[in-house]
């Protein structure tokens, strides 16, 4: 085996992974792979069994059928009988309540894994020491938990679960008990960490921006199933279906019926029940004679005339108008049905007002029929 | 897999279902069961016995039958006495628990905190020795409240404690502090916003109270009041002292009568013992369910802080209402047994001719309370210690292993708490008269006895402190790698120390001052000193035997203080 393909070669497998409590079936039957160095982000809305797949992975959570194969060892299997306990997976977690334990030390924290491994005395020291200065903590080895903020407790949990150098890390939402700016600054500094130490990882949130900036692949699931996998681009550019339009940042969905007869330049056309035609690409799914297109609010133009271009124009009027800071939002008005566009330009539109209303057919995607 | 046999898969299957036969695996399955048969054996024995209508000199039975339960009926006075009783103290534990609860936690009433503190006292004097303190106080005849009576020109007696609503105050006033506890905790965990919301809306105070506050409190209230009523059916200290000398008695004295009278009547007491049970059972299985379903106001669980209402002058009253209690339930029939225990004959007023140091003396001289002293001492330790571990490895399996089954080890543990212990014991009496071991008559069957039945306290004490606790702390050093004793040794335990002290300190406490068990269980050779307090009270003079209370009081109060100056000088060297 060459380098090239022990690099490619996928660090996680899961296969058919389903998880119940009683009768109740959470998650699955869902599969996926994760690439040796690569980040993988499950996201969904809480309830989706993003957080109890992670926890099959770790061994917290015992599933009720599949497999799961970690580094080529299987890690479980309802077919051969096979569930190794946590402790055995040799992995590593950053929990969403971080887990530092009260009790220890920062310095004892960290070097707690590397404890339960018997390393020398030596080894412990140089790694805890080189874990807490990667998360810039180094200063505070000897405080208690109880002494650190929110901020310091994440890095100390980060350094915890790398200190022993695993082959896979997993996140539980690690982001999500820090104040906006922080999880701003914590989202650049994890993904850099990522990279630097090449570990495959698997990580968990409902937060889309967070998902988008962090990983190499992203799943979104939705009732224990995946609605949705790709990458990060392909999830926010071509969402499959409404609900990962709806959910991975604001879309417009415009329904219609299919006009074959309009279609041109590989194009495909809708006409809406108010008569108003829309072009947008297929992205290679089956065109049926109901569809569904979905637009970002942010691709959509106003101009207060009519822009250059015949195709994906027309004339609307401006029912509201709502600031927001950054962005402009505002409600139209387009044949009987409101249309939301969010928009950076300062000529404040007022209500009432007629404009043109246009948008790239490239930015028009149709979305899968049910 | 190399052989990849049918056989070989079905074993597989058969692998998942069951959990990997781990240390943890093991060492959880061995104490549930040894915990299930200690709690179940002897509830065995006390159905078998009551369902004895053979030859009651026979064992095992040679006949068995409904008779024992057809004879309850005609003992109808006992059972009355039993309900008017019950229901009186449970009456006036709600009101004193409701009115103090509230006074506390939701009026500014001055030195609030030192209150509060003070409402947890009565629980630690205990019901015998408030019996004792109380026979002083109102006997109808010697009753030092009756004496001053008559002494300040009054007829007969002004009150008489030896009567069931003398026995219920005594019970309400010792047995009852759980009733403030209970909705204490029901009325801190009321979110404020709620009462603010109704106020906002134009409801004034007592609109607001009426219509939105005691609503809310009420399904705590209730299920305090189901507590409180099944702990009163099986109270048994006071009604003993209290109750037997006038040949009163509730459905507990009763037994105990039974039981030692000669000739006994075993089967008849047994069945009494049964239907107390199973009156207890039905009762604690709806206060369960009533808890579970989660009244209104505790479901988020959030700690609030309650809104106090400010009551203008009417707080000297209420200050004054919290102080009364104090004093009726703490100070006054402290000051009683010191008072009667330093005087050779009780007098209204004590004088110094009338001092003595003599019982004291006596007590401290006699063989009997010596050694009935260092039984019971060891006792209490020994209990503690072997509680805490199997309670701390009970209350973990229950509440924080995945291991299956866990809800039916929950059940098994809390199972004594719906038990009396009198009844308990009554059953492991003859539970353990039958063990091949004879363990009958020593000090070990007095140990498992405490072990058994101090279950469900050490749990509780325990688990509170675990439920605390973020779970994935655990999870984490599982995830680490670290292996089930190295996380329990290294995580839970130490982050569990103040629960497992608390625990230990509780164990100990109500091992050495337990009497409804040790009182059936205890041999010649085993003698421990609650009981022989309870003897030393009919047999002997009250004055000494108020020495010998106060003493055992003393006792444990210095045990309880070196051991915690013990865990504090321990801990300092740990965190160093």
């Amino acid at each position: 085996m060459t380098v090239q393909n022990l690099r490619n070669s996928p660090e996680i497998e899961v296969e058919n992974l389903e998880i119940s409590y009683g009768s109740v079936r959470t998650v699955g039957p869902i599969s996926f792979s994760v690439t040796s160095g690569q980040q993988l982000t499950l996201l969904g809305p809480s309830g989706c069994g993003k957080t109890t797949t992670l926890r099959a992975l770790a061994g917290l959570e015992r599933p009720s059928g599949g497999d799961i194969r970690i580094g080529g060892r299987t890690m479980y299997s309802s077919a051969e009988g096979v569930n190794l306990p946590a402790e055995q997976r040799g992995l590593s977690m950053v929990f969403q309540s971080y887990a530092i334990w009260p009790h220890m030390t920062v310095y004892e924290n960290v070097a707690f894994g590397l404890r339960v491994r018997r390393k020398s005395a030596a080894e412990i020291e140089e790694k805890v020491r080189g874990a807490l200065d990667l998360v810039q903590m180094a200063k505070f080895a000897d405080r208690h938990a109880s002494q650190l903020s929110g901020g310091q407790q994440q890095r100390v949990a980060l350094a915890r679960a790398c200190a022993f150098s695993p082959s896979v890390l997993l996140f539980d939402e690690p982001l999500s008990n820090l104040d906006a700016k922080l999880r701003a600054d914590m989202r650049i500094e994890l993904r850099e960490l990522q990279h630097r130490l090449g570990v495959t990882s698997v990580y968990v949130t409902h937060d889309l921006e967070e998902a988008l900036a962090m990983s190499d692949q992203i799943i979104v699931m939705r009732g224990g199933h995946i609605e949705q996998s790709g990458s990060p681009g392909e999830i926010y550019n071509f969402p499959r279906t409404d609900f990962v339009a709806d959910f991975v940042g604001s879309s417009n969905l415009i329904r219609g019926r299919t006009r074959p007869d309009l279609a041109a330049d590989g194009l495909i056309a809708l006409e809406t029940d108010a008569g108003h035609v829309i072009h947008g690409v297929a992205h290679g799914r089956r065109t049926a004679a109901d569809a569904v297109m979905s637009v970002r609010t942010v691709h959509l133009r106003l101009d207060e005339t009519s822009p250059p271009g015949k195709l994906n124009v027309w004339p609307v009027t401006v029912k509201r108008a709502v600031f927001l800071g950054d962005l402009t939002q505002v409600h139209l008005d387009w044949g009987g049905k409101e249309l939301v566009v969010r928009r950076t330009a300062l000529d404040g539109l007022a209500e009432g007002q007629q404009a043109f209303l246009s948008v790239d057919p490239q930015r028009c995607v149709l979305l899968e029929s049910a | 897999m190399s052989v990849q046999t049918m056989p070989a898969q079905a074993l597989s299957a058969l692998r998942l279902r069951l959990p990997p036969l781990t240390t943890q695996t093991f060492v959880g399955l061995a104490v549930a069961i040894v915990t299930a048969a200690v709690v179940l054996y002897p509830i065995y024995y006390l159905i078998q016995a009551s369902l004895d209508v053979g030859d009651p000199d026979v064992r095992p039975p040679t006949a068995y039958g409904f008779d024992n339960f057809a004879l309850l009926p005609d003992y109808w006075e006992i059972l009355l006495n039993t309900l008017v009783v019950s229901f009186a103290a449970t009456v006036m534990a709600l009101v004193f628990g409701f009115l103090t609860a509230w006074i506390l936690n939701r009026t500014e009433v001055p030195l609030r905190r030192t209150l509060e503190q003070a409402m947890a006292v009565p629980y630690y004097v205990t019901p015998l020795l408030g019996a004792f303190a109380w026979s002083l106080l109102g006997a109808p005849e010697s009753g030092l409240i009756n004496q001053a009576w008559r002494a300040m020109g009054g007829q007969e007696a002004l009150i008489d404690i030896t009567s069931p609503y003398g026995i219920a105050w005594v019970m309400a006033l010792f047995e009852g502090s759980v009733a403030f506890v209970m909705i204490g905790a029901v009325m801190k965990s009321m979110d404020p916003s709620l009462e603010e919301a109704a106020q906002v809306m134009g409801a004034g105070r007592w609109r607001t109270m009426l219509r939105v506050t005691l609503p809310l409190v009420a399904p705590g209230v209730l299920g305090a009041a189901i507590f409180v009523f099944a702990e009163m059916l099986g109270s048994f200290s006071a009604a003993l002292v209290l109750g037997t000398p006038s040949r009163f008695y509730v459905i507990t004295t009763a037994m105990f009568q039974l039981v030692s009278q000669y000739p006994p009547r075993i089967p008849l007491a047994a069945a009494m013992g049964v239907s107390l049970f199973a009156v207890m059972f039905v009762m604690l299985f709806f206060y369960r369910r009533l808890i579970s379903r989660g009244s209104y106001v505790t479901v988020s669980g959030k700690a609030f802080r309650p809104r106090l209402m400010d009551v203008g002058p009417l707080r000297w009253v209420l200050f004054a209402v919290c102080i009364a209690y104090v004093l009726l339930s703490v100070v006054l029939p402290i000051l009683t047994l010191v008072s009667v225990s330093l005087q050779k004959v009780t007098a209204l007023v004590p004088s110094a001719a009338n001092f003595t140091f003599e019982h004291y003396r006596t007590a401290l001289g006699l063989n009997a309370v010596r050694y009935a002293m260092t039984n019971s001492l060891m006792l209490g330790a020994a209990t503690a210690t072997i509680g805490v571990l199997v309670t701390g490895l009970l209350s973990w399996l229950i509440y924080r292993s995945r291991l299956p089954g866990s809800g039916v080890i929950e059940y098994i543990v809390m199972f004594p708490q719906s038990v009396p212990r009198l009844v308990f014991a009554f059953g492991m009496m003859w539970a353990w008269l039958v063990f091949p071991i004879p363990i009958y008559g020593t000090l070990w069957v007095l140990l498992i006895a405490y072990l058994t039945v101090f279950l469900p306290l050490g749990v509780r004490t325990i688990s509170s402190v675990m439920l605390q606790l973020d779970k994935s702390l655990e999870e984490c050093g599982e995830v680490c790698g670290a292996s089930w004793g190295y996380r329990i040794r290294r995580i839970t335990m130490p982050l569990l120390r103040p629960g497992l002290l608390a625990a230990w300190l509780l164990l100990f406490i109500a091992s050495v001052r337990e009497l409804g068990a040790s009182i059936l269980l205890m041999g010649p050779n085993s003698k421990v000193l609650t009981p022989a307090i309870v003897e030393a009270w009919f047999a002997t003079s009250s004055e000494l035997t108020a020495a010998m209370a106060l003493i055992q009081t003393f006792v444990v109060g210095i045990a309880m203080a070196i051991f915690i100056a013990l865990t504090r000088r321990a801990s300092q060297l740990g965190g160093a």
